[in-house]
């Protein structure tokens, strides 16, 4: 996952027929595999990166293939220090994720298949890098047991 | 004929290249112009492009449009394009552990490559491996 060089965000907002609702959900589910932030019910933001990028282009392709309608934008914010509590509020919810990994991990008899799933999962929405992912990865090695690396 | 896309190539367009020179048109010239170029150069064919014939549909990537679109039936190709669909696409379902390794090398394949035609160049002996491993493996379509 590529850190986005100057903080700059892409932003979709769209409108989807309410029927079929499978077409909504479909949608609604990438926005929240691809680890999407809605703000006040209106914009859907993600740190811009090529993959970002590319993945909000291609949904914006389908949203107009299932009927809807759909804008994608590039920008920036224009206030000090609003990038970083946009930032936090993504690194919060993935830190979320994250503690509930390392929770679980707790317990007798984890399940380990499960956990480095979901780990791989949540890793894939860490656009901010968060110090939490690289301990739930240790502890995921040790868990594994034999040599941590 | 002529073949356009967008610079900086990755797995799907890889795909599609290595799909193009092999089953569709052998003498294929491929030509690269930057994300949201316009116009396309004339007569070229464009993929992997938003709104192409050849490109995503309903969520599927383009690999998967291009063997709709030239007919192609082969179990093994459409387990590449679930190959493809599962690394460059947002899916809730993933049954090819393959797809992220793909994906990472493609990525790669074009960081040590100067220029997108080298790197495709480059990338169709993964696509002959990939091809050659699941035709190996019956019943795995």
């Amino acid at each position: 996952m590529e850190q986005p060089k100057a903080p700059s965000w892409v932003l979709l907002v769209y409108k989807i027929p309410r029927e079929p609702t499978s077409s909504r959900a479909l949608v609604w589910r990438k926005l929240k595999r691809l680890g999407a932030l809605l703000l006040h019910d209106a914009v859907w933001v993600l740190p811009a990166t090529p993959w970002t990028r590319e993945q909000f282009q291609w949904l914006t392709v389908e949203i107009s293939e299932l009927g809807g309608e759909a804008y994608l934008w590039e920008s920036h914010l224009l206030l000090n220090g609003q990038a970083d509590a946009l930032a936090e509020q993504f690194q919060a919810r993935v830190d979320a994720a994250y503690e509930e990994i390392l929770e679980e991990l707790e317990q007798d008899e984890a399940d380990l298949v499960a956990l480095s799933r979901k780990y791989q999962q949540v890793r894939a929405q860490d656009y901010f890098h968060s110090t939490l992912g690289t301990q739930v990865r240790e502890r995921l090695m040790r868990a594994r047991g034999g040599l941590a690396s | 004929m002529k073949w356009v896309t967008w610079e900086q190539v990755g797995v799907d367009r890889m795909a599609c290249a290595w799909l193009i020179t092999k089953y569709i048109d052998p003498q294929a010239e491929f030509l690269f112009v930057p994300a949201g170029y316009k116009p396309l150069p004339e007569g070229a064919e464009p993929f992997d492009i938003p709104g192409a014939r050849l490109s995503h549909h309903r969520g599927h990537c383009t690999f998967y449009a291009m063997l709709r679109e030239y007919d192609l039936h082969d179990p093994v190709l459409e387990r590449i394009a679930r190959v493809v669909d599962e690394a460059d696409t947002v899916q809730d379902v993933m049954l090819e552990p393959a797809a992220i390794g793909l994906d990472v090398l493609c990525q790669g394949i074009r960081r040590i490559s100067p220029d997108d035609r080298v790197a495709l160049e480059r990338s169709r002996l993964l696509y002959d491996a990939l091809y050659a491993q699941f035709a190996s493996e019956p019943n795995q379509g």
